[in-house]
């Protein structure tokens, strides 16, 4: 399997949105989730969505992740144009461009922890020694040797957060989307799980998008944007990040 | 993890293998309805094979043969017109002793055969004369095993003739008593012989014990006129399976012979192939309820588990998998599930037919004086038959199953989406 041509060019910002709606309509009842969002996130970049529930966080960050087709407007990420990409291109360009992070069953439950921390590059044909080196490179950093044989079922909550952040960043991708990642987790766990996400933002540079309603991950955004009603109503860059 | 089980395929195959693995409760229960379903059609089907044997084998028995060697019209006149002459007998048992043992013929009976009537001072009867040789007849036929009075066509006593016991009932026929045989003979006049009863015999089939007199070969010969040849050269092989190859061969060795035609049994009693048909479909409908019941079951198990992982299926669609490996995963997790539980079922069918039945099935409390098929009387005690066939048939079946059971759940994995797929928990 050979990684697709992707136009990246220096000045592209890692996403770029343009007049985006996602608009539902079930039985007549329509519901305009996202509206008109015009957003530019530069790479490198740790982000929150803020806003009540229901404010369109998820589907917002669905569309960026390619994992749902906005109604109107243009998604660009990574300088590529993702509006129109077949569903297929659109599963290769996941597995080669972006690392998720979901609230909770991040995890293959038949997979050992080092699997599931490898599967993307499984899928991706990535020889076994090279996986094999940055998986245990990235345990070392999370703080998961000696855990690598464990399957999640027998990991507590933090400890699977942690193999699905390895699992987001391990294959480098140019966005990690986060769906509160921190929700079901005592804050104790939580701040740790920031932390190891601040870090790989720190050091390898990948860009960070949150949905969150954790008020300590809103404290460590570098930017910080609020939904109301499917429309961004706040956008604030803050220069001291924790 | 080797090299070769990475990319797509491999992932795929892998978590088909753990998750079959993982859902080891459910896997066990539909492996159970695998087992007991396919254990079922290995079981049916062996006794099945059995059964038809045993009813081709009686069939021959009483009847022409697996093969046999006679004029090419003589199937559908049954005359002594069409009889095969001295020199077509000659080249017809010269070939039967080329093919020999080593071709699986196992006896060689030559039978002068002829409609006519058997009249005693009781009254008269139409029966069918066989003139056979005795000591071959008895064990070919195996009709002396089933006598009740007298004796099988002693030797030394040309004139004995051997009846069934509905016959010697309706001429008030006794051991001893005189019975004129009247028919046409190789001349077509009409000419008659006497012949005193040495034997009765009680086949438990009315159309055999009121038809049936044999006479010997050579008395038979005499009266008819027909000195040096015979109506049919009728063989009995060592299995039903070698017919086709024995009749080739004798055909080939025939072919200049215009007068001699190779028949096999299906081809000379064409009821009796057809009852073993006939037997047959209704084990196939049978088999079929069997193998949708089993398709269903497993159909069940793998949707269940399909819609219990939407979750999961979300989470590797959005990871990268596209709908097709979503699909694929389901149906090697399927295909897996059953050859799996298919094998279990297979080997186990397999071990119950031969460990409880191998000294056979006994079914006279079901039938009295035995069972009748297509004209035949069978033996009531079946024994299982493990034909290879059947085994490589019910391995397909396996497959097909898997296979088939697997498409809608497959379906409905690759219908799922990934951001509605992502709302459920767990
Ligand atoms: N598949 C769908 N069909 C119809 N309406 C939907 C669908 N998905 C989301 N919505 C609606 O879109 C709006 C935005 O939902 P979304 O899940 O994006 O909110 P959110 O900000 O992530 O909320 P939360 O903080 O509770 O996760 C809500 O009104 C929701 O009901
Ligand atoms: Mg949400």
């Amino acid at each position: 399997m050979t990684h697709e041509p992707t136009a990246v060019t220096t000045a592209a910002p890692a996403v770029r949105t343009k007049g985006l709606w996602k608009i539902f309509e079930h039985d007549g009842i329509v519901v305009e989730a996202v509206r008109d969002v015009d957003l530019t996130i530069e790479r490198g970049d740790f982000v929150v969505l803020a806003g009540p529930s229901g404010s369109g966080k998820t589907t917002l960050l669905n569309m960026i992740g390619g994992l749902s087709r906005p109604s109107r407007g243009r998604i660009e990420v990574d300088g590529r144009d993702i509006t129109d990409l077949t569903e297929s291109r659109l599963a290769r360009w996941r597995l080669d461009r972006v690392g998720f992070v979901f609230q909770a069953y991040n995890l293959l439950p038949v997979l050992t922890a080092l699997e599931n921390a490898e599967f993307t590059m499984l899928l991706r044909g990535i020889p076994p020694e090279e996986r094999r080196s940055r998986v245990e490179e990235l345990f070392a950093e999370i703080g998961m040797e000696g855990l690598e044989g464990r399957r999640p079922g027998k990991l507590s909550g933090g400890q699977q957060q942690r193999v699905a952040i390895a699992r987001a960043v391990v294959g480098e991708p140019a966005l990690v989307l986060a769906d509160e990642p921190t929700a079901n987790l005592d804050s104790k766990t939580s701040d740790g799980l920031i932390d190891l996400m601040s870090r790989f933002n720190r050091e390898l540079g990948t860009t960070f998008i949150f949905a969150t309603h954790d008020t300590e991950l809103m404290r460590r955004a570098r930017r910080f944007i609020r939904l109301v009603d499917g429309r961004v109503v706040e956008d604030e860059r803050r220069d001291a990040p924790a | 993890m080797s090299r070769f089980l990475d990319g797509h395929a491999g992932v795929l195959g892998r978590l088909a293998l753990r998750n079959v693995r993982r859902q080891g409760r459910r896997s066990i229960l539909t492996s159970l309805a695998m087992v007991v379903g396919i254990g079922l059609l290995v079981f049916s089907r062996s006794m099945a094979d059995g059964g038809h044997e045993d009813w081709i084998d009686a069939g021959v028995r009483l009847g022409s043969g697996h093969v046999t060697i006679q004029s090419p019209d003589f199937a559908t006149r049954r005359t002594l017109a069409e009889r095969l002459s001295p020199t077509d007998l000659e080249a017809a048992l010269a070939a039967v002793s080329d093919v020999g043992r080593e071709g699986g013929i196992l006896e060689t009976a030559t039978r002068l055969e002829v409609r006519g009537l058997a009249s005693s001072p009781g009254g008269a009867l139409p029966v069918v004369v066989a003139g056979v040789e005795p000591d071959v007849e008895s064990r070919f036929s195996q009709l002396d095993e089933r006598l009740i009075d007298g004796e099988y066509l002693p030797d030394g006593d040309e004139l004995a003739a051997f009846v069934g016991v509905d016959l010697a009932e309706r001429l008030d026929l006794q051991l001893g008593s005189r019975l004129v045989l009247t028919g046409q003979d190789a001349a077509g006049d009409i000419s008659g012989q006497l012949v005193r009863v040495r034997g009765i015999f009680r086949s438990g089939l009315p159309e055999v014990d009121t038809r049936i007199v044999h006479v010997r070969l050579g008395i038979a010969r005499d009266w008819l006129g027909a000195e040096g040849s015979a109506t049919s050269v009728a063989l009995l092989l060592e299995s039903s399976s070698l017919v086709d190859r024995s009749a080739r061969r004798l055909g080939q060795l025939l072919a200049d012979v215009p007068g001699a035609d190779v028949l096999t049994w299906p081809e000379a009693m064409p009821e009796l192939e057809a009852a073993v048909r006939m037997d047959d479909f209704g084990d196939y409908v049978f088999h079929i309820i069997t193998l949708i019941i089993v398709a269903l079951a497993v159909i069940n198990t793998i949707l269940m588990s399909v819609l219990n992982r939407t979750r999961e299926f979300g989470v590797t669609r959005a990871l990268g998998m596209t709908r097709r490996d979503t699909g694929a995963q389901v149906m090697i997790e399927g295909v897996l599930l059953s050859a799996v539980s298919g094998f279990v079922g297979i080997v186990l069918g397999l071990a119950v037919t031969w460990v409880f039945f191998r000294n056979g099935l006994d079914f006279s409390g079901l039938m009295e004086n035995g069972m009748e098929a297509a004209g035949v009387i069978i033996d009531p005690v079946i024994y299982p038959k493990f034909r290879l066939p059947t085994l490589l048939g019910s391995v397909g079946f396996v497959f097909a199953i898997g296979v088939g059971a697997s498409i809608y759940p497959a379906y409905r994995a690759t219908r799922i989406e990934v951001a509605e797929a992502m709302k459920f928990e767990a």
